[in-house]
């Protein structure tokens, strides 16, 4: 008797593992954009390894700025296939991890997560990107700190305000490094300046924002 | 006898469980969570953002299109899509005695803590905080 309940045990474990079910080449794919690229997309790429086909239920994305496509409804058994997710990069920065929900009906592997890991280079670290003064505070410069990446040398910044009401020095520290010296004329009306920072031989725009608030600044 | 024997029948299928599930662990064990972290403080729940009243300013970190069809009244869009755009127009909203409370569609979603993050870091902005529950959690409290 006990010998039966045993093995009855152990053969339910056995068929629930050989059951059908969609083997992934990787469940996780880490992208590395270029600085011009919009998107980043990444093939999950899948096998139906199982005895019965399987069908997709749902394929839903972690965020609005991903979207996720399957090529088939239905996965017949043995044949291969891929879900692709496209990332819309926008003015995102730094490591960014979205993930897409993948829903069959194989009861075993209903819900598979697949995960999407893009490195958006970033070519200028700039601290802090928004400068202010309260309305009658002294109109000391403020500084704003620009490094440069690595792997994207900068030898001259070119900044700009878009209002006269604001100066901008820049200063090179060494390194790669900048500091931008921001200082409004007076402090007396509540204005806004943006900063326009481009590194010398690059299409590339940075921005920055100094205003005067229309509160005194809390200390 | 019997009674022993089914109980070491049932530690050793307990153990040959066992054994996946620590490969599994250990094979993920540097899985990314896909959700930046955030301190308990630097969330909050709607109930309180509300009785902060005009103390707050509502940001909403959903994309542009949700944002049209429906957001928190005098919300200001900012996401990550259009971000340079974007921020000038809250800046020139945002003033330092105000909590600002960012949102995005839901208690799952992540856009609302990368634009805090953002604002945290790079813009140096203090009293910072994503809403718990999101955008859904907005609409069931509303109910």
């Amino acid at each position: 008797m006990k010998t039966h309940i045993f093995a009855f045990t152990l053969s339910i474990m056995i068929c629930v593992t050989a059951r059908a079910e969609l083997k992934w080449d990787q469940t996780s794919i880490e992208l590395h954009p270029t600085a011009a690229d919009k998107q980043a997309i990444g093939h999950f790429k899948y096998q139906n390894s199982g005895s019965k086909p399987v069908r997709f239920k749902s394929v839903r994305t972690s965020c609005g700025c991903t979207a996720a496509q399957s090529q088939k409804e239905e996965v017949p058994p043995g044949e291969k296939g891929e879900i692709t997710a496209t990332f819309n990069i926008g003015e995102r920065t730094g490591t960014q991890v979205k993930t897409v929900t993948v829903e069959t009906d194989d009861p075993e592997h209903a819900t598979t997560v697949l995960t999407l890991k893009a490195v958006i280079p970033q070519q200028l670290e700039i601290t802090p990107t928004f400068v202010f003064w309260g309305q009658g505070e002294a109109p000391k410069p403020k500084t704003i700190v620009v490094r440069a990446a690595k792997d994207f040398p900068v030898k001259h910044l070119r900044v700009t305000s878009s209002s006269p009401d604001f100066q901008a020095k820049v200063e090179e520290t060494g390194s790669g490094q900048f500091k931008i010296d921001v200082q409004p004329q007076d402090t007396k009306r509540p204005i806004a300046s943006t900063l326009t920072i481009q590194p010398e031989d690059s299409p590339k725009i940075f921005y920055a924002t100094a205003r005067i608030t229309n509160a005194p600044a809390i200390q | 006898m019997v009674k022993s024997s089914l109980v070491r029948q049932v530690l050793v299928v307990a153990a040959l469980a066992l054994v996946p599930g620590l490969g599994q662990a250990i094979y993920f064990r540097d899985k990314v969570s896909w959700q930046s972290p955030v301190p308990a403080s630097e969330m909050v729940a709607v109930a309180q953002a509300r009785a902060w009243g005009g103390n707050a300013i509502w940001v909403d970190a959903r994309p542009d299109d949700e944002f049209a069809r429906d957001h928190v009244p005098g919300a200001l869009s900012l996401n990550e899509d259009r971000w340079n755009e974007l921020l000038p127009q809250f800046l020139a909203a945002w003033s330092q005695e105000k909590k600002v409370v960012v949102y995005c569609s839901s208690q799952s979603c992540n856009a609302s803590r990368e634009v805090a993050r953002r604002l945290r870091n790079e813009a140096q902005l203090k009293n910072v905080f994503v809403l718990e529950g999101g955008w859904e959690e907005w609409l069931r409290s509303n109910r």
